[in-house]
């Protein structure tokens, strides 16, 4: 993970003045490919990154359709049209037109066709999850269990299946797929040259089209550079129409204008004000893409690979670290939720109860996702999950413990809220020590810290007895 | 107006009460120490205000050092407060090893009632911030290394409830890490254990147990006004005639009496010494310590050479030690000594 990262960052910092002078976008950068003969002039492709992030989260709205079982095996092979793939175009469920924010594409063929969740997900163990499964295995029976559910909850398991498939895909389809591969060995002299088109053809250079790829990955707007933090995030809220539309078209290009989910949580721990994953980060992959650019479709040379790897490794350490800021967030809404309930004697237990569900689910997934990197966590992925579980306490405080034979759900253990709200505390710890997270959204420590300020006791100072 | 602001600033401590020097807790302390001097000393009202407010006191040379060293350390709290470690950094890292530890059950003591934890909350506080500042002003004077900083506080002549702040800064930042230290601790651990729950018994915004040390006249522990209490309060509370001995320079006195308002500590531990109707106690240091009760410059600077010549010495005799041992076992000298021992017996 450290792959030369002090230099990496010391290019970047230096890369990343020019780019904010001018905010810079993420294309359009010239034909280099000297085999290309058509008429195409900008090299930048990433619309099957686009619709893949789209297909992922028609994948969560999809995931509340369900009615309790009625619709299941529809609802199902719904999902896995999304998740597999299709013959046919697929409507857009997520990205729909909301007032005032209309949005260029209604299918996913507009963005691309041809494309799938399932070919691009991690195909490790993922031990966070019960039933010994990979990743793609892991998605499908997220997808089985809310095509069964009503409205994608599970009150009695505490599962929100539209969170756990949206969070856990971040990382194993994006995260995975830009730090793992593309990011990695398609960043090596022999994998993808420069020299040669991406594939035969093709308008761009192998490793154009791989960069490319891992910055479609990271969704974040071709113009995130002019970005603040706060129209990031409204962006993908589809709340900020003329922040998003960058060519004044009047429509919000899902191509290039949109906010997709890691992109999107890198602003919400920007908005803090103390970390700038989002420009850091789009920053760096504006700079390789600049250098490979300038290699004008000849072999990149072995300084020029270094400085693209450093970049790399730029993107990978920010990255790892906006899916640890999510899950130390959350970790922090579930500690506050389960707080709110203990407390709470009023009617609205099933509401509050919702919402913790809800950010468990969220939880989880990003626990899961961090985990789908280039690196293997070792003892820090075992602790997260020992810590966080299979699921979250329940409301009679059992909890899932694993899958029987038939992939049912067992619960055969209780756990205190008491003794699962000090393990937020441990995960949040644990994100602090491990990744060095800084944003902190929902530290669980920070009403000690108001208590301490609302005690006010007098520091005593330069008095002596 | 900026100007004025930080001027009237500079002053804050005497509206605020959390302050010993409040203008409140000073009025009743001369409220005591006019009915002390009446009833018990049998003054009339004439004498008892000519020796309460005596110039020979107020207007000292020992008195004006303090009214300037209170200013001049004002000016160098501002800048040195923000670096030291806040009372949050404290009680969250003390509130995190504890999760991390596991040794005591987190929320463990939820079912306890609120004024009940607000109450051992309350005391706790008061308690182990007296025990620390029993600990820490009884090291000030047995470690040879800071003994030189607080003879600065013991340096006075006269006593005016300004003394208190008659502290080299140095003192001043080993006290507020004290407090930030016990204090975040004793937060932290009562967090931990009782959850939200945990509050403070106030009066005027102050701990209870601190404002009734505050209005039973603290301030006379600095003064020339040497009340005192039945000698078994003596051996619970710190009587002002009690810390009047701890400035003392007769030799009897020296390092008794460190406590803060509780006396318990210095009878647990052999330091108390409880009043004895003494009389015109002379206050400051003998000549030996060369210390200065005026003097600006000595106050800020002597400290520092001070130390300096103790840690010299200190790395002196440590050397000097080390290399006796050197030499005893070195193989040539061991020789050379057998050699000489043997052309004795021939």
């Amino acid at each position: 993970m450290k792959r030369s990262f002090k230099l990496g960052t010391t290019v970047l910092a230096a890369g990343m003045v020019s780019s904010m002078a001018f905010a810079e976008t993420y294309g359009p950068y010239p034909i280099t490919e000297k085999s290309y003969s058509g008429d195409k002039t900008n090299s930048v492709s990433y619309s099957g990154q686009v619709a893949r992030n789209v297909l992922v989260d028609s994948l969560k709205s999809l995931a509340g359709k369900g009615d309790g079982g009625g619709n299941a095996a529809e609802l199902k092979a719904q999902m896995m049209a999304y998740f597999a793939g299709s013959e046919e175009d697929l409507p857009i469920i997520s990205h729909t037109d909301k007032d005032g924010f209309d949005i260029k594409q209604s299918t996913i063929n507009e963005i691309s066709s041809g494309k799938n969740v399932k070919g691009k997900t991690y195909k490790g163990l993922v031990p966070g999850w019960p039933g010994n499964m990979t990743g793609p295995e892991v998605l499908e029976d997220m997808i089985s269990r809310a095509a069964m559910s009503n409205g994608g909850f599970d009150a009695d398991t505490g599962m929100d299946w539209g969170q756990l498939i949206q969070k856990f895909a971040l990382g194993a389809m994006g995260f995975n797929q830009a730090v793992d591969n593309y990011l990695d060995e398609k960043m090596t002299a022999d994998n993808k040259p420069n020299n040669k088109p991406y594939k035969e053809g093709a308008s761009y250079t192998g490793k154009e089209h791989s960069w490319d790829e891992a910055f479609g990955y990271f969704g974040a707007a071709a113009h995130s550079m002019s970005l603040q933090p706060d129209q990031a995030y409204n962006i993908t809220k589809k709340k900020d129409a003329a922040a998003a539309d960058a060519n004044g078209d009047g429509v919000i290009d899902l191509k290039t204008e949109m906010v997709f989910g890691n992109a999107y949580y890198a602003a919400g721990a920007d908005r803090s004000g103390k970390t700038d994953y989002l420009p850091t980060i789009t920053g760096a992959f504006i700079e390789g893409r600049k250098l490979i650019t300038s290699a004008d479709g000849a072999a990149l040379t072995e300084a020029q690979l270094a400085q693209l790897q450093s970049y790399a490794s730029v993107i990978e350490e920010e990255w790892t670290k906006v899916l640890a800021e999510a899950t130390f967030k959350y970790a922090g809404s579930v500690y506050k939720d389960i707080a709110k309930m203990r407390a709470d004697d009023s009617d609205d237990d099933a509401e509050a109860y919702r919402a913790y569900v809800k950010h468990w689910g969220e939880l989880k997934g990003f626990s899961l996702a961090i985990q789908t990197g280039r690196e293997n966590l070792g003892g820090t992925a075992v602790r997260l999950n020992r810590l966080i579980g299979f699921g979250p306490v329940t409301m009679d405080e059992s909890i899932v413990t694993g899958v029987d034979a038939d992939g049912k759900f067992v619960k055969d253990a209780k756990m205190s809220w008491n003794a699962y709200q000090l393990n937020m505390l441990k995960v949040q710890d644990l994100l602090i020590k491990e990744f060095g997270v800084e944003a902190r959204a929902n530290d669980a420590t920070a009403d000690l810290a108001s208590l301490v300020k609302q005690l006010d006791t007098d520091s005593g100072g330069a008095e002596t007895d | 107006m900026e100007f004025f602001d930080q001027i009237l600033g500079l002053f804050s401590d005497f509206a605020n009460p959390k302050k010993r020097v409040f203008a409140g807790y000073l009025g009743i302390s001369f409220v005591i120490a006019f009915i002390w001097l009446i009833l018990f000393r049998k003054s009339s009202i004439r004498l008892a205000l000519k020796r309460i407010f005596d110039p020979k006191v107020f207007f000292s040379g020992s008195a004006f050092a303090d009214y300037k060293i209170f200013i001049i350390n004002r000016v160098f709290t501002g800048f040195i407060s923000p670096l030291l470690l806040t009372q949050v950094a404290i009680a969250t890292a003390v509130y995190m090893a504890l999760v991390r530890s596991d040794i005591l059950p987190w929320g463990g003591m939820q079912d306890v009632s609120k004024p009940v934890v607000i109450g051992l909350f309350s005391v706790a506080m008061f308690v182990v911030d007296d025990f620390t500042k029993y600990l820490m002003h009884r090291w000030m004077h047995k470690w040879p290394i800071l003994w030189p900083i607080h003879k600065v506080h013991h340096a006075a002549e006269t006593m005016t409830p300004i003394t208190v702040y008659r502290v080299h800064p140095l003192e001043g930042v080993l006290y507020a890490s004290r407090s930030a230290i016990a204090q975040g601790s004793v937060i932290s651990l009562f967090y931990y254990l009782f959850g939200d729950k945990v509050d403070l018994y106030t009066v005027v915004g102050v701990n209870v147990l601190v404002f009734i040390f505050h209005v039973t006249g603290s301030n006379l522990r600095h003064s020339h006004i040497d009340i005192r209490y039945p000698k078994w309060i003596e051996h619970i509370f710190i009587s002002p005639a009690q810390h009047q001995i701890h400035h003392s320079v007769a030799e009897e006195h020296y390092d008794k009496n460190f406590g803060a308002a509780l006396a318990v500590w210095d009878w647990l531990f052999g330091s108390l010494h409880v009043s004895e109707g003494e009389e015109d106690l002379q206050f400051g240091l003998t000549e030996a310590e060369g210390h200065s009760a005026t003097d600006l410059k000595t106050m800020y600077f002597a400290p520092l050479k001070e130390i300096y010549g103790v840690c010299a010495r200190t790395c002196l005799k440590v050397r000097a030690s080390v290399g006796g041992l050197a030499n005893r076992f070195a193989p040539s000298r061991a020789r050379e000594e057998l050699t000489e021992q043997r052309k004795q017996e021939t």
